[in-house]
């Protein structure tokens, strides 16, 4: 019988020890004294020795080349210059004699990873430049080539709103078997639901000569044009979209040992540019007391937190919002609105410090907004808070990096009444141990 | 005979093997207390009860008399032999609060006791028993305006454990109709808290704040037990507490007075077969906490059988000393239960149930407590 009960016992155990605690809370009357108080700041003198430096990120360098033409703000234009490919090759009878290379006909293709898809008309225009263009190469040392005869163009807008074609050659010759096409022989397709574009020229020799004194290179420039604020981007050999271009090009081949005509020979070569890059009519402007980020060259903007000791020892962050107030509006095309990233720095060393990409932080820059700019920091004021040993600075910076023509400017900490600030909501210690 | 020995002997071993079982339940997990109330909350908690299950099935009233009772030390004088009891509870409570319901459950271990004679006239014990318990848990859902938006917030702060009483305590028979008794207390024991607000909006992260509270105060007991006639006994008892403390990361971060109590109780034998018994008992938390009370306790039991093994019946009431208001909270309660010895008297196992009623300014609570009590002389 006794054992009976020791069983009944040890059975009963885990299921009379179960426990619900919990009930609703009938505050303050049924709660305890001690409350979770929120609090909340706004830090007008936490940041401080704030910096900006220029020249990380070249526009030759960026993950995109832009062409706009927003007139009275600004006029970008992208070239690019091709690879070297023969322009001839040696005959079969005679080790000496070269036999020159042909050209039928190019086609190009670009990839247009942005554009402004309520920009109506939306033209793009190929002009031919000097394949010296190079990354000394301005606005203005290559508006005398921009000036001159366009060697084509196309209306995005129009071919796009022809039926698709459905054909499975063009898998073959455009990668994609729906695409549309104009009765020029421009072709589009489309990747990423539509936003990006790969625009598909066909040139005659003409249009894209094949010049033994080049090397076969080839340089052209974009710009572009639509009823209202034209703007696009276009990828680079830094993101692995740069131009390409298939040449097919013939020689003819001589038969002087029989009585048979020469042999033409056919051939299809395939370059990609080597050089690509944009300008745009705005000169560079020298850094001043206020904190720059973008432009090109990229500018970046240092900024060191003077965290207060309370915040350390004393209460949990719960919600931390930088705030940044723009000297002016950043003038330009709703479109090329961009992304102002925080990257939290490993080592304070100033222009050169790593910075660490486990914790970003981003808002985006809306363009011919005066607006006060907000950014959430909160879960990297929680690690400063908890791991003193953590440098606590944060540069900001455009993403993508001197691909666009937009830089903006905010007060620094030189300007009192609007220099940047850091608001922080937390939570007070709770006062464990009070009755 | 030698056959009976032997199932006396195996049924004593099968007892202390379920001592032994209850015992390392107990110590681990380190929940003493008894069946808590809301209306400890905001105080310093819920004192416990510290009676044997076989007092506490007769409303408490045995429990001046009950050796393995941690109300009075006198009372041990009647441990002839070295023996050990220990309490298990398990309660089912309703909260009424604001108009809504809240059932809630909780497993306790209130009081431990072990005592056996020194000498022919000195009994000594030991042991410990729920002081003051401060295992709760509330939720709690509201709007409050942050950077000049409302954003839905959902607080919740539990408390798990108890401030214990062990209990080092001596009786003694000055001679044949009086006892006296006294003890000494060390008031140990910690709770982990747990703070924890989220955020209805995304953007404000959850916070959680935790904490070991560790308490630790002092107390003395004294009591005598005088034996009027062979079948009537009274008891008296006074007991003096110290400073609680609380303590986080070794900083004190409150000290709170503990109440003075005294009380008395009578207990009647009417024949072999009926005991009745009576304590009346004083407490005064005004000191303790802002919503403190002074606490007049009753209760009133009997026990239908041979003493410490028969069927039991008992009724209490009193105050609790929490509460919001000018009045304390009140408490009434039924109670019965039936205890059953076994392996030739060596030990004894009691079964209680306990029904309670709280009423107080703006909070009402129903407890239903099932209580199992072993008993064992080695």
């Amino acid at each position: 019988m006794t054992r009976y009960f020791a069983f009944l016992l040890l059975l009963a155990g885990p299921v009379a020890c179960t426990e619900v605690t919990s009930a609703p809370g009938d505050c303050p009357t049924f709660c305890p004294n001690g409350t979770i108080e929120s609090k909340d700041t706004i830090f007008t003198d936490i940041i401080v020795r704030d910096s900006s430096y220029r020249g990380y990120i070249q526009g030759y360098q960026a993950e995109a080349m832009t062409a706009a033409d927003i007139p009275g703000v600004i006029d970008s234009r992208a070239f690019f210059v091709t690879n070297k490919i023969s322009t001839d090759t040696t005959s079969p009878l005679d080790s000496t004699t070269r036999v020159p290379y042909f050209a039928d006909s190019v086609r190009l293709s670009l990839i247009m990873v942005r554009r402004d898809t309520l920009a109506t008309n939306l033209r793009v225009k190929l002009y031919a430049l000097p394949v010296t263009a190079d990354s000394t190469s301005t606005f203005f040392s290559l508006q005398p080539y921009f000036a001159g005869p366009v060697v084509d163009s196309f209306s995005v807008g129009a071919i796009l709103s022809q039926p698709a074609i459905h054909d499975t050659v063009g898998q073959r010759l455009y990668g994609d078997s729906v695409f549309w096409t104009d009765s020029a022989g421009h072709v589009i397709t489309a990747r990423d639901s539509g936003r990006t574009l790969n625009l598909i020229w066909h040139l005659d020799s003409l249009q894209a000569p094949l010049v033994a004194a080049d090397s076969g290179r080839l340089a052209y420039g974009i710009r572009v044009a639509a009823d209202s604020f034209a703007t696009v981007a276009f990828s680079t050999l830094e993101a692995g979209g740069q131009p390409a271009l298939i040449w097919y090009f013939h020689y003819t081949q001589p038969d002087t040992a029989t009585s048979t005509p020469d042999t033409v020979v056919a051939r299809v070569a395939s370059r990609a540019a080597q050089f690509d890059s944009f300008v745009f009519d705005r000169a560079v402007q020298p850094l001043d007391s206020n904190l720059t980020v973008g432009g090109v060259p990229s500018a970046r903007s240092l900024l060191r937190v003077d965290l207060p000791a309370y915040i350390r020892d004393s209460i949990d962050v719960v919600r931390a919002t930088l705030i940044l107030v723009p000297v002016a509006p950043v003038l330009g095309s709703p479109a090329d609105s961009f992304e102002l990233r925080a990257l939290p720095v490993l080592a304070d060393v100033g222009a050169k410090s790593p910075v660490t990409g486990v914790l970003t932080f981003k808002t985006i820059i809306h363009l011919n907004s005066a607006d006060t700019v907000r950014m959430e920091l909160t879960d990297l004021v929680r690690n400063w808070a908890l791991d003193t040993t953590q440098t606590r600075s944060v540069m900001l910076g455009q993403v993508p990096e001197a691909a666009s023509y937009p830089e903006i400017h905010f007060y620094s900490s030189r300007a009192p009444a609007f220099r940047p600030a850091l608001h922080i909501t937390y939570v007070k210690r709770y006062p464990f141990g009070t009755p | 005979m030698t056959r009976a020995r032997g199932r006396a002997g195996r049924a004593g071993r099968a007892a202390i093997v379920m001592f032994a079982a209850m015992v390392l339940a107990v110590s681990p997990a380190g929940h003493l207390a008894a069946q808590d109330s809301q209306f400890g909350i905001r105080g310093l908690g819920t004192p416990g009860k510290w009676e044997s299950v076989r007092a506490r099935s007769a409303g408490g009233a045995f429990a001046p008399f009950d050796a393995f009772s941690a109300l009075t030390d006198a009372s041990l004088i009647d441990a002839r032999r070295l023996a050990g009891s220990i309490t298990g509870a398990m309660s089912n409570r309703t909260v009424q609060a604001n108009g809504s319901e809240a059932p809630l459950r909780g497993t306790r271990f209130p009081v431990f006791v072990v005592a056996g004679p020194l000498t022919r006239r000195i009994v000594v014990g030991a042991g410990f028993s729920t002081y003051l318990d401060r295992t709760f848990g509330i939720g709690l859902q509201d709007t409050i305006d942050i950077r000049g938006t409302p954003v839905p917030i959902t607080d919740q702060v539990t408390s798990d454990g108890a401030v214990t009483d062990l209990r080092f305590s001596m009786a003694a028979r000055v001679n044949r109709w009086i006892a006296l008794g006294g003890g000494f207390h060390v008031l140990t024991g910690s709770t982990r808290v747990v703070a924890t607000r989220t955020f209805g909006d995304t953007a404000y992260r959850s916070t959680t704040a935790r904490a070991q509270v560790a308490y630790s105060g002092k107390a003395a007991s004294v009591s005598a037990l005088i034996d009027l006639t062979s079948g009537l006994r009274v008891s008296g008892w006074f007991r003096a507490d110290s400073k609680l403390d609380a303590d986080v990361l070794g900083k004190v971060v409150a000290s709170n007075d503990l109440p003075n109590s005294y009380g008395t109780g009578v207990q009647w034998r009417l024949g072999s077969e009926l005991t009745v018994a009576g304590t009346a008992s004083w407490r005064d938390w005004t000191a303790s906490a802002a919503n403190g009370h002074n606490t007049f306790n009753w209760s009133f039991g009997t026990e239908f059988g041979q003493l410490g093994s028969g069927l039991r019946l008992g009724a209490r009431g009193g105050q609790m000393p929490f509460g919001a208001g000018q009045t304390a909270p009140t408490e009434v309660g039924l109670s019965g239960g039936v205890g059953k010895q076994f392996s030739a008297g060596r030990g004894r196992i009691d079964f209680g149930v306990e029904h309670l009623e709280r009423k107080g300014t703006g909070l009402n609570e129903r407890v239903w407590t099932f209580l199992l009590g072993l008993t064992v002389r080695p």
